[in-house]
């Protein structure tokens, strides 16, 4: 039988009291946290499967791809198009800051050299396949190159002060016909935007991408902002093209010995 | 012959191989290896070491002066080194040319093109940067 209220200790009664009210303060936060999630769209592209980053998709990483100041016309471009005759550059607009790194960059301080992996903007653009997989609440993007997986959250969470890493912390939606997603929370790194040209990024590196399908194609659009950098915004479109059918990502397993070898065939600029 | 190994250090800085594109201190393999130059090594395997992010062929020679030299050879990754297993054995005598360490005393190639003793090529050209092919 149910006790009457009137019947209740006054200890009792003041449990009751209290499950009420975190009752009531846990349905609160599960409507905000719903709210906080986008509204699912009404079609989500289809950009699953293994892709090919590699040389027949564009034109290998370099000091002068995918950024270049110039291009001759008819040179192809990271997104398989040839140039135009009145190409614009895409090389960053570096600040006097970035300038200062750059002149006293010494190449044995290239992370790489103990198989640390790299970021974007220049890991989407390694010359290895990728495996998008995508699941209700986040995409995973599985790089070949250095092991690297990146997660991109759907589902309206942020990143909090604790979430730095190498690979940031991605967060996404789909717009249109496309992956929208927008990676923070990187941690300084002396090569963080580009290897070939020793330009660094910081932890106020944001990028920006892009994905969607172009007939058979996976394109996307990287843009980078980093105002300790950068003076604006640097962007670069490529290409992916379909891996050959049944590829599996192979482990890459970095070796610091084979990373580390090369180091001893430069001239050393420091003692 | 197997048991008389040299080296033949050949410069070849032709202007006509110099990149258009100045290479600058930052190009990760220009900053190790002369990529204007060749060099030539002939000797023995004595270790190939197929990992990522880099593979490595070594071999045991001797220099200008009779002295024992290792020259440490940089390859492709993993999934472009399958043709070594058979064509480059430990023991093998081969002969390798390709772009020259630049660290002064150095001893090191990459972008090797490999061949036998007789000048019969063995394997495809082998470098840094060299993808696998899909």
């Amino acid at each position: 039988m149910t006790p009457s209220i009137a019947r209740l200790s006054p200890k009792r009664c003041a449990g009751i009291v209290a499950g009420a009210l975190l009752l009531a303060a846990m349905s609160g936060y599960a409507a905000r946290a719903l709210h906080a999630q986008p509204e699912t769209p009404a079609q989500v592209p289809d950009l699953t499967g293994v892709w090919d980053g590699g040389r027949r998709s564009h034109p290998t990483n370099s000091a002068t791809s995918p950024w270049a100041k110039t291009m001759a016309e008819g040179a192809t471009l990271p997104d398989g198009t040839p140039a135009g005759k009145n190409y614009v550059s895409n090389f960053p607009e570096l600040n006097e800051r970035a300038l200062a790194f750059q002149k006293i960059f010494d190449e044995p301080l290239s992370p790489k050299y103990d198989c640390q992996p790299s970021t974007p903007p220049a890991l989407p653009y390694d010359p290895f396949p990728v495996e998008i997989v995508q699941w209700p609440d986040r995409v995973l993007l599985r790089y070949e190159k250095d092991d690297q997986l990146r997660t991109v959250w759907l589902d309206g969470r942020q990143p909090t002060a604790r979430d730095y890493g190498i690979q940031g912390f991605s967060v996404g939606r789909y717009e249109g016909n496309a992956l929208m997603m927008e990676t923070t929370n990187y941690v300084f790194d002396i090569t963080g935007f580009d290897d070939y040209n020793g330009i660094p990024s910081s932890s106020q590196k944001k990028v920006k991408e892009r994905y969607w399908k172009d007939g058979e194609q996976l394109k996307a659009t990287v843009t980078v902002e980093d105002p300790m950098f950068l003076r604006k915004p640097a962007s670069y479109t490529m290409r992916y093209l379909p891996a050959p059918k049944g590829y599996k990502l192979k482990a890459f397993e970095c070796d610091p010995e084979a990373a580390r070898l090369s180091v001893q065939f430069i001239p050393p600029r420091y003692k | 012959m197997a048991g008389r190994l040299g080296i033949l250090i050949a410069s070849v800085a032709a202007a006509g191989l110099v990149a258009v594109e100045p290479i600058t201190a930052h190009h990760s393999a220009a900053a190790a290896y002369d990529e204007t130059k060749k060099v030539e090594a002939q000797g023995k395997v004595t270790r190939v070491m197929v990992k990522n992010p880099h593979s490595w062929v070594f071999l045991e020679g001797t220099d200008e002066k009779g002295e024992k030299v290792e020259w440490q050879i940089e390859m492709g990754g993993v999934t472009s080194m399958a043709w070594t297993k058979e064509a480059l054995p430990v023991g093998a005598a081969v002969k390798a040319v390709g772009h020259p360490s630049r660290a002064p005393g150095s001893h090191g190639m990459t972008a090797a093109v490999f061949s036998k003793a007789d000048g019969t090529p063995i394997g495809p050209r082998g470098g840094r940067g060299e993808t696998p092919p899909r």
